[in-house]
């Protein structure tokens, strides 16, 4: 038995970031752990560091003490992947392309720190640490912890193991996923869930396949599948507004279709996004390609959640 | 009152001024009407800015009026716009006062006319400056008026100068919307100039070989739209171009916030956006908005509305010595006529739909938001 | 490779987005390589066309031959349109419909050699040159045409598409200013422009702008609204700003409001800082925040205008469809003195071919001693020194 705890608290996995004070997670006030990887590649995304599951470099040229330094121009570093501009400008530039192989030894050598990674191995011990910092805060807000990403499925060992540890020292867990995975997946992570935020994105398939990289069937059917298995978890239906891509009626309407049969679907959520700019986004190797088009409006958001509150027999909210 | 003129069509002092909004080429215009005037002996005067010289002369250091004296027309480029400068957006008959409100100038105008003992005034000017001009007819004053407009949508003339400079631009913008929509791979959504009529939008929609073209004509479901792209766009043609018109209509555009605005109108430069972002709906391949706007408003002249320009400025003088007062000058080829400013006045020349551009453009496969 | 002049078969390919007169580059190879009695193929959309040739109903690769193939330098490129080319990181869907990136260099490598092409000639910069170095490292035969908007690649005094991109934006800038002109406004005009400013810096001279932003001087806003409405004090009522997509703007007040709780939940690295690193190099961005700046600053209406769309569709000018053709030989006569790895460069009047290893990495920004400075000055353009 003790051995079964010491391994739990050993898996490790590859963090992004913790936060805590996070209220868009769950219920209550919560702490999110991110973690690094995603099978779905959204054109919308707006943490593109958080779609390759190898660690990557980050680089914040305000840190950087140029060319009074250099350290990183010379071996260990990948040969070209950073380098100077002749000229006045002092700070070093990166060649995302050729920076590709620059590892956390590596990393370690800046003297300043502008040059991280993104993405450390963790133990779920030296998570847990930092979650149990806001125990009290869990306990009054009825808040705990939350997992999200990149997507948690890719990691199920360390996220299973993580959630079980939450509930083992008397914290409720949250997820938030796409739920493009295998189901064998989702099997293992499910058993230690309280609330499951899930993203339904596009209900056409061959426009999922274009926005997101692949289509929806697979997904659908974890959703489905996991409403039937688990009538315990609260799951909580979500969907980025993206003008142009889901922004309508049709989509609303789609989704309080698909949810309804499921008494354990609690709500469904809206999260409005802003289109970004057309050109290149050009960081860790990512090219981004929306237009530039208008957050949708308050009047849209109003008019959707008040569709959503009448298919939940709740009273607008004025 | 009229003056009296002695001999009918003999001038002595002719103005010429224009009216707001920016159309290439109105040298050229200017400069016919000057030499043509200049060889009868009649003197001609500029007005900067409209109305404003006459109003304001202290506003322009060199003087409100300009003498349109044959040394000055020769150094004159038909190239270029803008020696007459171009009047503010601002109906003399309901001009803001600075102390709030509405003022009507009309009368210190036709004031100032006299004083300057100006016989006759030859305007070029917009469908709405025509307006204006009748109004100020019918309160006396002796005019000629040359119209002018890019989207060629003044009706009792066939072509406006401005048109053909516009329409020259927005091809060869359309051109390369087209190439940068076959290199990312999209469908640009370009809106052009166009908020009565659909000329522009259908003419440069051929000469590109658009597969769609949205005009104010023809009010469009985008579902139907988006069936036709679906049958065009495949993976060996995986772009595409939408031409889209200022102020081309959509069937089932409502909208919600403004009260104020038609249930059908969108604010130009933001049509192309609405469309794009509405058709993105309906169908998976990328949508992407462009605006001509601005960029086909700038810019020289072509040769053709040199020759216009420069034929419209000598008929309105020759409509002035044949006695005319308070008519248009119209071209309709071979000819240039006149007809009387009512007529002229509150009328817009939409594409009928019985027009030839309409049938070339439909045997070309364009869609045009009609019934597929 | 061995300086064997035996018929030898080269591919050639382009980089991602379009740049007018590739056709020029094509033809000039072809003619090259026919005098040699050696075979050009093309492969279209950069790598695709071999990597996944079942995506081409026609192939993915063409035979290129001046007699059968119509290249006009005007229509389009005879290699496709929309490149894609990455091998390293190729976008797919797993077994377990999980989408990854997956290195495919050493397919590609493979089916270069199992096609039989003893060479690739690419038309690439920036990003397209670093994975061209890549390659070539695992073996490649490889030879660039430096390829460039904005002219930045320093190897080249002057890359292929540099010119036509700057014949375009002069010709939209004084559309620009008529526009300007006419209703009494500033033209605020965002150009070309990411690392280095030769295009607004050379446009603006040629328009006589009242000033010009480039990435190599950031500017106060403060300075520009000063000049401007020095400028316009007298008779003139209209003015014309040229900014370079990368031009940068120092003292903007800084904006206050903390990342809103729902973004930071979505994006645990979100930072407000319009400078962070991950913030979308938007095409549009620097018109509007110089516009909006400038407004707040200066009583006269200012509106942001944007060529960046419009750059990429267009006939190549004169000079481009020359150097295209210059360019295009180049690369086989390179070829054919053995190089291997290198970038046809033009130093005039000579073309020289520079290791990719030398060539990768080196941007030529405006220097401060730049002769454009001095004749910016004294047509009374504010360029910010």
């Amino acid at each position: 038995m003790i051995n079964q705890t010491n391994n739990i608290l050993d898996i490790t996995g590859r963090v992004l970031n913790i936060q805590r004070y996070c209220s868009h997670d769950g219920p209550g006030i919560r702490t999110n752990v991110f973690i690094k990887g995603c099978s779905l590649r959204c054109k919308w995304c707006g943490n593109p560091e958080s779609i390759r599951l190898k660690p990557e470099v980050s680089y914040d040229p305000k840190k950087c003490e140029g060319k009074k330094c250099s350290i990183c121009l010379k071996a260990p570093f990948p040969e070209g992947g950073f380098y100077f501009v002749e000229g006045d400008d002092a700070k070093v530039k990166v060649n995302w392309q050729l920076a590709a192989g620059t590892t956390e030894e590596m990393v370690a050598l800046c003297p300043t720190g502008a040059l991280e990674m993104f993405g450390k191995i963790m133990t779920v011990r030296e998570v847990m640490e930092e979650v149990e910092k806001d125990s009290s805060i869990y306990r009054s807000t009825g808040g705990g912890l939350s997992m999200s990403g990149g997507e948690v499925m890719l990691q199920p060992d360390f996220t299973a193991a993580l959630l079980q540890e939450a509930h083992n020292r008397g914290i409720n867990t949250a997820i938030e996923t796409a739920c493009n995975a295998p189901w064998a997946n989702l099997e293992k992570v499910l058993p230690h869930v309280d609330t499951m935020l899930h993203d339904l994105k596009l209900m056409d398939s061959e426009r999922h396949k274009k926005w997101t990289g692949v289509g929806n069937e697979r997904i659908l059917a974890n959703f489905k599948k996991a409403y039937e298995t688990f009538p315990n978890i609260d799951f909580i239906a979500r969907t980025p507004l993206i003008p142009g891509v889901n922004c309508d009626d049709e989509h609303i309407l789609g989704v309080l279709e698909f949810i309804k049969p499921h008494k354990n679907v609690i709500d469904y959520e809206l999260l409005p996004y802003h289109r970004f700019g057309l050109g290149k986004y050009e960081s860790l190797g990512v090219v981004y390609e929306l237009d530039d088009y208008k957050t949708p409006s308050d009047e849209v958001v109003k008019r959707f959640q008040s569709m959503i509150d009448e298919a939940f027999g709740r009273k607008a909210n004025s | 009152m009229i003056k009296s003129l002695g001999h009918a069509g003999t001038h002595r002092r002719v103005a010429i001024n224009v009216g707001s909004g920016f159309v290439p080429g109105t040298n050229a215009v200017v400069m016919g009407a000057a030499i043509a005037g200049g060889k009868l002996g009649w003197e001609m005067i500029g007005i900067r800015n409209g109305f404003e010289g006459l109003l304001f002369p202290d506003r322009f250091p060199g003087g409100g009026m300009i003498n349109l004296s044959p040394e000055l027309i020769e150094n004159l480029d038909p190239a270029t716009g803008g020696i007459l400068g171009q009047a503010p957006k601002v109906d003399p008959f309901h001009a803001p006062s600075v102390k709030g409100g509405k003022k009507d100038l009309s009368d210190q105008i036709l004031k100032r006319i006299k004083e300057e003992d100006i016989d006759a005034l030859i305007s070029i000017v917009s469908g709405q400056g025509l307006g204006i001009l009748q109004k100020l007819h019918l309160k006396g004053l002796h005019t000629v008026c040359i119209p002018r407009s890019i989207e060629n949508d003044i009706a009792n003339t066939a072509v406006s100068f401005g048109f053909n400079s516009a329409l020259s631009v927005t091809i060869e913008m359309l051109n390369k919307a087209y190439q940068a929509a076959r290199s990312a791979s999209k469908i640009a959504v370009v809106e052009v100039p166009g908020e009565h009529a659909g000329w522009i939008a259908l003419q440069a929609g051929i000469a590109v070989r658009a597969d769609a073209v949205l005009m104010p004509e023809i009010p469009c479901d985008l579902k139907n739209l988006a069936k036709r792209l679906k049958d065009k766009i495949s993976v060996r043609r995986p772009y595409g171009l939408v031409v889209v018109a200022e102020g081309a209509k959509l069937v089932d555009y409502k909208v919600i916030k403004d009260a104020k605005s038609s249930p059908e109108s969108i604010p130009a430069g933001q049509v192309a956006g609405t469309v794009a972002t509405r058709l993105q709906k309906l169908i998976t391949a990328e949508t992407y908005p462009l605006v001509i706007g601005a960029w086909a408003r700038g810019g020289n002249p072509t040769a053709t509305d040199h020759q216009l320009g420069m034929a419209y400025g000598a008929g309105s003088i020759q409509v002035l010595k044949a006695g005319q007062n308070g008519v248009m000058v119209s071209f309709m080829p071979p000819d240039i006529r006149f007809v009387p400013l009512k007529d002229a006045v509150d009328t817009v020349r939409t594409v009928p739909s019985e027009s030839e551009f309409m049938r070339i453009a439909q045997l070309l496969g364009i869609y045009l938001g009609n019934r597929l | 490779m061995s300086k064997d002049t035996g018929r030898k078969r080269i591919a050639i390919m382009v980089g991602a987005g379009y740049i007018p007169g590739i056709n020029a580059v094509v033809a000039g190879a072809s003619l090259a390589a026919g005098k040699l009695g050696w075979e050009l193929v093309g492969i279209l959309d950069g790598f695709e066309g071999i990597l996944h040739p079942e995506k081409y109903p026609d192939g993915g690769l063409i035979e290129i031959n001046p007699r059968v193939l119509n290249l006009d330098p005007n229509t389009g490129s005879v290699l496709g349109q929309s490149a894609r080319i990455d091998p390293f990181n190729v976008r797919t869907i797993n077994k377990d419909e999980m989408v990854e990136e997956v290195d495919m260099s050493d397919e590609l490598l493979n089916k270069l050699k199992a096609e039989k092409i003893d060479a690739v000639i690419s038309i690439v910069g920036g990003k397209g040159l670093t994975i061209l170095y890549q390659l070539h490292r695992k073996g490649l035969n490889a030879v660039c045409v430096p390829r460039s908007i904005e002219n930045e690649i320093a190897s080249t005094s002057v890359s292929f598409g540099f010119n036509t991109a700057l014949t375009f934006t002069i010709d939209m800038l004084d559309r620009a200013r008529l526009a300007a002109k006419a209703a009494h406004k500033i033209a605020v005009v965002e150009v070309q422009g990411e690392e280095a400013g030769w295009i607004a810096l050379q446009a603006g001279i040629a328009v006589a702008a009242d000033a010009v932003l480039i990435p190599e001087i950031p500017v106060d806003l403060k300075n520009v609204a000063a000049h401007l409405k020095d400028k316009m004090s007298g008779k003139k009522s209209w003015g014309l700003v040229v900014v370079a997509q990368g031009a940068r703007i120092i003292n903007q007040p800084k904006n206050e409001e903390p990342v809103s709780s729902l973004k930071a939940s979505l994006s645990p690295l979100a930072t407000s800082d319009a400078n962070s690193e991950f913030v979308i190099h938007s095409s549009g961005q620097a018109a509007q925040a110089v516009a909006t700046g400038l407004q707040l600053r200066i009583a006269e209406e200012t509106f942001p205008m944007v060529i960046g769309p419009w750059v990429r569709g267009g006939s190549p000018s004169a000079v481009d469809r020359q150097l295209g053709v210059a360019y295009g030989a180049g690369a086989i006569q390179a070829l054919e003195a053995g190089k291997n790895g290198v970038m046809v460069s033009f130093v005039p009047p000579d073309i020289k071919f520079v290791p990719l290893a030398e060539a990768i990495n080196k941007i030529r920004t405006v220097p401060a001693e730049s002769m454009f400075f001095q004749v910016a000055d004294s047509l009374g353009i504010y360029v910010g020194k």
